[in-house]
């Protein structure tokens, strides 16, 4: 188990009735995640429905509208131990409509759990959430053919809708794809493998949460400023600049630089809340003091001087686009990144992610739950870099300064000049 | 100076909840900090001091007050406040009825679980809250598991869970309009297990009414209920003495106790890892009203 990573973002996606929320049932079932009481409400719930057995679904569709409709509408969290690491796992909506909540769902989630229906095989819904992993930079998917007891636990069946998967997962610049034959309902592979899928010899699904080393691409140190933490010390007016760190470390005497201004100084202590320290990695929360009393407020971010991030305000993004009223450009929103809202103007809309071919079609309009590319103006100079190479400094979310809601998920692509 | 040691769960939940204090801190006018009294608002008011320290807490604490609480629960709330030396403000029920904002309830069943919410939402209208940090968490109930970390709130109080603000990374959209309020959750990913374990870590002074003692008790619906003033017996419900812990504290008239010897957080921490029943299961007569008594609870703007 990677000691980087004590806590494993995961997100069960996939299309609706594939079984997204009774396999997380049966994960907190097998793990020993659920008590007696939990289990009896379950129980009763599901005969209040006519259900057979125990509809697992019920632990987690926990609103009203849910259960009388039998569909997952927003994201449950549940926590669970995979053999000593503590998981994090939303379940995912998987009708369209609730797509915005999806991707709440998956940003920032180190692992995706995408579920697919062996007799169905995959749908547009299940490759919309497949592009959706792909591109907020979820590089893992546990790829669970669900129901396989429904299709006689046929291999054949299994490695074409594998085969299926694997081409939908490289039409979409390729997350890791590890296959699991699977029955949510039957326990097949979850935390057991089963002798009615003999012929597989693959991890079963908590092997993968426990083992899995997400990969991380940030190394560099950068800190958005949330706050300045001013007290006086000895008739000294010191200024903490306190944050979390996105991304890398930080040494007392390390050369940092505030940007977007570009001014430099050295660290001159570390406070890792109330305990000092030489140095601190993300994701802790800190208080940086510099050996320059230099001009810093919130939104501002410090990053090594050897290697600061970008300071631009045009950036070429991909866009996915959550609200009911659509998109068309030029549009006049704000954009909250990092610590900063600032005004911003999409320009030019480029194109649209069709998912029917999974090809980039040229676009006038995105409606809600579509992915397109747009180029993005921003007032004022952000430190930005692309969503591959930090995501922290790469994402952006867009709200409508009229309505006050939450229009757009945005992560850049590259850095324009200008 | 310390040298930098294996990052655990425990530091991992820490940097996020300090992250969300400071967020809200510094994108709303006027927080306040949902202060009980309970394990779960000590950890957060501990959280939020050292999230600014070694300044001050830049908002209040607030107790919303049934008038039915535990004894030694408003005595541990007046000694933690005088020992950070922040302010409390204290928003009494007791004061909505006698100015008749609400009715209490009469008879053995009586609560006021739910007059909490118009004393609330009256305090938040009254000190123009904008923000009120809450200790709930993701783990304790099926509604609270599909809730926002900054969770928006109309001018009604009203939470609209079919149409929540998506939440993307941890980059929160903080824009209100006048009279609207956020609700905002540290310590949602937290779970029972990290709460004790952080209280033995910090060596967090908590209410004694955590550890096992002897109480007067009847049972009522299977639970231990304590024999308190305000709660009015049934016929047959026969008081006796019983030693219990109590695993959440909320009102009295609605909280129940355990059989339980456990009298040190490791006691404790040992006793609810082989657990079977959970913490809302084992201590909360409010939740079993009906399948989604929370929920509709949450709707009308309780915490």
């Amino acid at each position: 188990m990677p000691v980087e990573t004590p806590i494993l973002h995961a997100v069960a996606v996939g299309s609706v009735d594939d079984g997204k929320s009774t396999l997380i049932g049966r994960l907190l079932f097998e793990t020993g995640h659920l008590t007696a009481d939990e289990i009896a409400h379950v129980e009763e719930a599901s005969r209040k429905r006519g259900r057979k057995g125990m509809d697992l679904a019920l632990l987690t569709d926990g609103l009203r509208a849910e259960r009388e409709q039998g569909i997952t509408i927003d994201v449950a969290y549940r926590s669970f131990d995979a053999q000593g690491r503590r998981v994090l796992l939303g379940d995912a909506p998987g009708h369209e409509q609730y797509t915005r909540n999806m991707v709440t769902a998956a940003a920032g989630a180190d692992v995706a759990i995408l579920l697919v229906d062996a007799k169905n095989g995959l749908t547009d819904q299940t490759r919309r959430h497949l592009a959706i992993c792909a591109m907020l930079g979820v590089h893992d998917v546990i790829a669970c053919v669900n129901k396989i007891d429904l299709v006689g636990y046929d291999r054949g069946r299994f490695d074409e809708i594998v085969a299926e998967i694997l081409a939908a997962a490289a039409a979409v610049d390729g997350p890791r794809i590890t296959a699991i034959p699977l029955s949510a309902l039957e326990g097949v592979n979850i935390t057991q493998r089963s002798a009615a899928t003999a012929w597989y010899d693959g991890p079963t699904v908590l092997e993968v949460l426990h083992d899995l080393d997400p990969k991380v691409g940030e190394h560099e140190f950068r800190m958005p400023v949330q706050w300045v933490i001013r007290h006086d010390e000895g008739g000294v007016d010191v200024r903490g600049l306190a944050g979390r760190i996105s991304s890398g470390t930080v040494h007392v005497g390390d050369e940092v630089v505030a940007l977007p201004a570009g001014r430099t100084s050295r660290i001159s202590r570390i406070d890792v809340l109330g305990d000092e320290r030489d140095h601190a990695s993300a994701p802790l929360s800190v208080s940086l003091h510099l050996e320059d009393d230099l001009d810093v407020s919130r939104g501002d971010v410090i990053a090594a001087a050897a290697h600061p991030t970008r300071v631009a305000s045009r950036m070429r993004a991909t866009i996915a686009w959550l609200d009911e009223v659509p998109l068309t450009v030029p549009a006049r929103l704000e954009a909250r990144q990092g610590n900063r809202l600032v005004p911003v103007i999409v320009e030019g809309l480029h194109e649209r992610l069709d998912l029917a071919t999974m090809t980039q079609v040229p676009a006038e309009v995105l409606e809600a739950n579509d992915l397109g590319v747009a180029t993005l103006l921003s007032a004022q100079s952000l430190a930005v870099e692309p969503y591959e190479t930090n995501r922290e400094m790469g994402s952006l979310v867009l709200v409508d300064p009229g309505s006050n809601r939450t229009v757009a998920a945005v992560m850049v692509r590259e850095v324009l000049e200008g | 100076m310390s040298t930098l040691t294996e990052l655990g769960t425990l530091d991992v939940l820490e940097a996020e909840a300090v992250h969300i204090i400071r967020e809200c801190a510094a994108e709303c006018q006027r927080p306040v900090l949902l202060f009980s009294g309970g394990k779960d608002s000590i950890v957060l008011a501990h959280l939020a001091i050292k999230a600014f320290a070694p300044a001050g807490l830049p908002f209040p604490l607030m107790h919303v007050d049934t008038g039915h609480n535990f004894p030694e629960v408003i005595e541990y709330r007046d000694w933690f406040v005088e020992e950070i030396g922040e302010r409390l403000i204290v928003a009494s029920v007791e004061e909505s009825i006698a100015t008749g904002r609400v009715q209490d309830e009469t008879g053995p069943r009586a609560s006021r679980n739910r007059l909490q919410t118009t004393t609330l939402l009256d305090a938040i209208a009254a000190h123009e809250f904008d923000a009120c940090f809450g200790g709930a968490r993701r783990d304790e109930e099926r509604a609270r598991a599909k809730e926002r970390v900054f969770s928006h709130r109309d001018m009604f109080g009203q939470w609209d869970p079919r149409n929540q603000r998506p939440e993307p990374w941890s980059i929160y959209n903080t824009k209100l309009r006048k009279g609207e309020h956020f609700r905002v959750f540290p310590l949602s990913n937290w779970t029972e297990m990290d709460i004790w374990a952080y209280i033995q870590r910090e060596g967090l002074r908590i209410p004694s009414i955590y550890f096992a003692h002897e109480r007067e008790v009847f049972v009522r619906d299977g639970m231990l209920m304590a024999a308190a003033d305000c709660v009015e017996r049934l016929p047959g419900e026969e008081v006796f003495t019983e030693t219990v812990r109590f695993r959440t504290v909320g009102d009295a008239t609605c909280t129940a106790g355990m059989r339980s010897d456990a009298a040190t957080v490791e006691a404790v921490l040992a006793e609810t890892r082989t657990s079977d029943i959970s913490e809302r299961g084992a201590s909360r007569a409010d939740d079993r009203t009906s399948e989604a008594a929370m929920e509709d609870r949450k709707r009308g703007g309780y915490f």
